[in-house]
């Protein structure tokens, strides 16, 4: 077998690892909910969530491969800009006090 | 002549920019999506009890389905790509059809779901509804514009993925052109990463 052959026999396998994975995750998630975790339920599930978009970015959209610098940098800037907003909005929401 | 023509053009193409094109799309796809996150948060924060006693209403095992149908689709687009660019092109197609087919699918488990809930008088502004409390119309609100509006990007990715399908029956992206078969993989899979969060958002409030 050729050793780059070899390589992409490999990607078929990590394929399945990563959907085995976010199989099980998902599982996680389903059973976390059905826990009286209060307010931790919903911090944990986004961090399933993050961990399995995490998965599903960095190997089926090959972000792990990519060798230009910007495709590291710019999601991290997006999530940025986008906690930004989530922050502002909160701030506001809040400490609002008569408009419910 | 024309031979030296076609290797000129075929040596001009720029991937990398097709692809960081694609990426800048679906970041900003990401904000579209994020905008109606923190309209979702926002209204939560203020109407908790409402959103946990909505959220039981939905079907949590039609839900859980779904994710896994939108998370295995993801699966079969990831290994159509590695097929092709193997040069595999039979198997490639195949499992673009099975793509296309999970897509179909869980479409149909969606229109399930929202026919079965207007059939209860649960949509937007229906005079059953409006009787809740307001938090329960936030809830449901935002259920059928966030959903309906996934629901639309896989829509339109069963279409973009047919026309791929065209492409590589007609051999037009092959072993050594794939760029626009891995753009839509990438869109594909943006579609995935959303609803991995709609899903525990919506179905599994406690």
């Amino acid at each position: 077998m050729k050793p780059e052959e070899e390589i992409r026999k490999k990607r078929y396998k990590t394929y399945v690892l990563v959907w085995i994975t976010l199989v099980i995750l998902t599982g996680m998630t389903f059973s976390v909910a059905g826990m009286e975790l209060g307010s931790w339920t919903v911090l944990i599930a986004l961090a399933i969530a993050g961990t399995k978009s995490g998965l599903v970015m960095n190997y089926f959209m090959h972000l792990q491969s990519e060798r230009l610098l910007i495709f590291k940098v710019i999601i991290p800037l997006v999530m940025a800009v986008f906690l930004v907003f989530i922050l502002l909005t909160f701030s506001d929401v809040a400490f609002r006090g008569g408009v419910k | 002549m024309d031979e030296a023509k076609e290797f000129a053009f075929e040596e001009a193409r720029d991937y990398t920019g097709a692809k960081l094109g694609m990426w800048l799309f679906i970041l900003s796809e990401l904000i579209l999506f994020g905008g109606m996150f923190i309209l979702y948060s926002a209204y939560r924060y203020k109407n908790p009890v409402d959103f946990h006693h909505a959220s039981r209403e939905l079907d949590v095992i039609l839900g859980t389905l779904n994710t896994l149908i939108l998370l295995t689709s993801s699966l079969t687009m990831a290994v159509s790509i590695a097929a092709i660019e193997k040069g595999r092109r039979t198997l490639s197609a195949i499992l673009l059809v099975a793509t296309m087919a999970f897509g179909f699918l869980f479409l149909v488990n969606k229109g399930i779901e929202w026919t079965e809930k207007i059939h209860h008088g649960i949509y937007p502004n229906s005079s059953i509804l409006l009787q809740r409390p307001k938090g329960e119309v936030l809830f449901f609100g935002l259920y059928y514009v966030m959903t309906g509006l996934h629901g639309l990007h896989v829509l339109v990715g069963v279409c973009v993925l047919f026309g791929m399908l065209i492409l590589v029956m007609k051999e037009k992206i092959n072993q050594n052109r794939f760029v626009p078969l891995e753009n839509s993989g990438l869109y594909w899979h943006l579609v995935d990463i959303i609803w991995i969060f709609l899903y525990p958002l919506f179905y599994l409030i406690t």
